[in-house]
């Protein structure tokens, strides 16, 4: 029985591998896309789960109720958003007209923050492709989603467990 | 005295083995209760948080002093880790005051490793790693990854982690001894604090305040290392205290109220005094009509039981993300001629406060900032703000700056960081002087109204946020503490985000931008000045080893500022990211 069971865990996990290695789009989304919205520190607005919300840094957006389109996806990344806390993440974004129109001199104090990091073209899209598969029009983040994004077990995916967890003072 | 026998026995064992050697070792002794009631009889070492447990952080070594000052240099420095990312944070950073004792520091990072340092050699003896699970805590932590310090009791160095636990290490070998959890980051919670040790008892403050929690202070046995108390900051329904929650939105349950900042402790009447923060959701105070106690308050506790023996609430009903976290110095002093035990607390709201610390009884308020805009000003007699109507669900104070549903969009001053906040002030018993870490501000709330049933574990819960329109200052603010009057203001670029230590002659501070200075007690004039060149969000310490003193300040920015506030000090956005411990002596 263990044996079959291991088994079936190896089958499932070639079948993974396989789809994987079959549409390296998916690779892309699943592997680079999600390492990009960690390392560019996208989570720390929107949350691993991409809901924002409101806080000490203001309101960041629910990339999870977004209705951008792929394009304008990768035109906030590119360029960022003037007069919000959304940075901007290609390298010289404001040098010439290409973000908005405007340049440095014309987008003046609404000048969005430079990101932690710049990201390469492919970055942008390989980034704004996860944000479509994992995360965009997905409802309320889920035990499932979360696990996908820490792994296995983690504990801070414990809350999602239950349907309603706990308020803190609820019990005593 | 059985809680000391297991480490008795083996400073007993080590000394037959060391004799056998023929060599005179000076073995370190334990860390008794009574050590740590008298810590301030022993200015080599600095064995509490605060210094002592009256949070005076003054020293009376003086060595150092206002003449020979100019000569301090570092006498050596050692780098730390603890700067990695976790949750909705980008890099951890250093909030903590080193502990001394008898040549040794032992000092924290932001996620909780805790450094034992020979300050001799400028060696690491050990450090302790608490595998602190950094996603899990990181991502509920509001305010940074921040771990303020450690405590000594017996043989241990007894230190907390941001995912809750309490954790006790042998202090010869930096093996963990035991370690329980008391905080639980399912919940929102996290702790940041250092632990405070009396007799037995580890009393542990937790955060939280921005995720919807029910604040607590808990109490654990170190020879049991089991809990005996759990105070609750918001009372169940039915308590003195429940009736300040009114509306239909169950708004207690998730009222904030936390305790993240180490109280002091009063020898006299048995009682802790402790800070608690802001009332929750943050600035939609028509949430939770009340005046919603005990947030924002000073609570006086019964030390074995917990028990709530006075308040005295700051900001009632806060719209504004006053909180009242930051610790109460006990302080003996002629007020008017009166003979008085005070407990001094410098809040976020911009104002001191001078409290009666048997009986809360207010004493003397005054502004301690540039701008105050939210209120006229303390009633005289009752401390409460001027605007102050107990009959109001929810109260206007000055309606014309104060944030609420009709008025989305207000700039307050101070900001909602204060005033000051967690860094901690120093007070010099000789000149009477009380000097506060000052947060010179304004900013910007935006509310939004927030729907009964919305909390949700896990998550920011606060009705709005804060931004920056304007730049933010410092100064380090004295006051004269036999009249609540200010005597002296040295401003300073930016925000005090590290605190201060008093020496007889001297107040050290420092800058966010790396500077670590010297001021004059009675002039408040620079006298010396270090760029260790990285960001410093720490408080200064002085201890002393073979007769020479030493001033230790952890550098590494850390906190909340970089994330959330940074904009209102540009300069600051080119400031690594870095962990290093400073050593200076002369």
């Amino acid at each position: 029985m263990r044996r079959a069971l291991i088994g079936a865990g190896l089958l499932a996990m070639w079948a993974g591998a396989s789809a994987l290695a079959q549409d390296p789009g998916a690779r892309r989304v699943a592997g680079e896309g999600k390492q990009i919205y960690q390392r560019a520190n996208c989570v720390g607005c929107h949350k691993w789960h991409g809901d924002g919300g409101g806080g000490y840094g203001g309101d960041a957006l629910s990339l999870r109720k977004s209705e951008l389109t792929r394009d304008q996806i990768i035109e906030v990344l590119r360029c960022g958003r003037p007069g919000t806390g959304m940075p901007y993440h290609l390298r010289g974004a404001y040098d010439g007209d290409e973000c908005y129109g405007l340049t440095r001199e014309a987008v003046g104090k609404d000048m969005p923050i430079e990101g932690k990091t710049f990201l390469r073209p492919s970055e942008i899209e390989a980034v704004t492709d996860y944000v479509i598969a994992s995360l965009q029009h997905r409802g309320e983040p889920s035990y499932t989603d979360c696990e996908a994004f820490f792994g296995a077990g983690a504990r801070t995916c414990n809350v999602y467990k239950t349907a309603a967890a706990t308020p803190s003072g609820g019990t005593e | 005295m059985s809680a000391f026998m297991p480490s008795l026995r083996k400073v007993m064992l080590g000394c037959t083995v060391l004799a056998g050697l023929s060599a005179s070792p000076v073995l370190a002794a334990d860390v008794t209760p009574e050590r740590l009631l008298n810590a301030s009889q022993e200015p080599a070492n600095w064995l509490t948080h605060h210094g002592s447990y009256s949070a005076q952080r003054f020293s009376t070594l003086s060595q150092i002093n206002r003449d020979t000052v100019k000569g301090l240099k570092v006498a050596f420095t050692m780098a730390l880790g603890g700067i990695e990312p976790g949750g909705i944070w980008s890099h951890g950073g250093l909030e903590g005051t080193p502990i001394a004792m008898d040549g040794f520091l032992y000092v924290t990072d932001g996620w909780g490793s805790v450094y034992k340092i020979d300050v001799a050699h400028g060696a690491l003896a050990w450090k302790m790693d608490p595998k602190t699970d950094r996603d899990w805590a990181g991502a509920v932590a509001c305010c940074g990854v921040n771990n303020r310090g450690v405590a000594l009791w017996g043989n241990m160095v007894v230190s907390h982690t941001l995912d809750g636990r309490l954790i006790a290490t042998n202090r010869d070998t930096g093996e963990i001894a035991w370690q329980r959890a008391v905080a639980d980051p399912d919940k929102g919670e996290t702790v940041t604090g250092a632990p405070l040790v009396v007799k037995n008892l580890a009393i542990t403050g937790v955060g939280g305040g921005e995720y919807g929690i029910r604040g607590w202070l808990a109490a654990t046995d170190l020879t049991t290392q089991k809990e005996v108390w759990r105070t609750y900051t918001i009372p169940t329904k039915g308590e003195p205290g429940s009736e300040s929650w009114s509306g239909n939105a169950g708004a207690a349950a998730n009222g904030g109220g936390p305790t993240w900042v180490t109280g002091s402790y009063d020898p006299a009447t048995n009682m802790l005094v402790w800070g608690t923060g802001n009332p929750g959701p943050d600035w939609d105070s028509a949430h939770r009509p009340g005046d919603n106690l005990y947030t924002d308050s000073a609570l006086g506790l019964d030390l074995e039981t917990g028990k709530i023996k006075w308040h005295f609430q700051h900001t009632p009903n806060d719209p504004y993300d006053y909180d009242s976290t930051s610790e109460n110095v006990l302080v003996d002093a002629q007020v008017n001629g009166r003979p008085t035990r005070l407990a001094l607390h410098a809040n976020r709201n911009g104002f001191g406060y001078a409290v009666d610390r048997t009986s809360g009884e207010f004493i003397w308020g005054t502004p301690f900032v540039k701008k105050v805009t939210w209120t006229a000003g303390l009633n005289a007699e009752t401390g409460k703000p001027a605007e102050y109507d107990p009959a109001l669900p929810v109260q206007k104070y000055n309606a014309a700056v104060t944030p609420s549903r009709t008025n989305r969009v207000s700039d307050i001053c101070p900001g909602n960081m204060g005033g000051k906040n967690w860094q901690p002030t120093a007070y010099n018993p000789g000149l009477q002087r009380w000097y506060i870490p000052v947060i010179e501000s304004c900013n910007r709330i935006t509310v939004e109204e927030t729907k009964p049933g919305s909390w949700k574990a896990r998550e920011f819960f606060t009705g709005g946020g804060p931004s920056q329109h304007e730049r933010i200052t410092g100064s380090i603010t004295a006051v004269d503490v036999t009249t609540g009057k200010v005597t002296g203001k040295a401003e300073t670029q930016f925000p005090q985000l590290g605190g201060l230590l008093a020496t007889p002659d001297l107040v050290f501070a420092s800058q966010p931008s790396g500077e670590v200075t010297a001021y004059d007690a009675k002039s408040l004039d620079k006298l010396w000045e270090f760029k260790t060149g990285g960001g410093v969000s720490a408080p200064p310490m002085t201890f002393s080893v073979d007769g020479k003193q030493y001033v230790a300040i952890l550098v590494g920015l850390g906190g909340a500022w970089d994330k959330w506030f940074i904009e209102s000090t540009p300069e600051l956005k080119k400031v690594q990211t870095g962990s290093t411990l400073y050593v200076f002596a002369l």
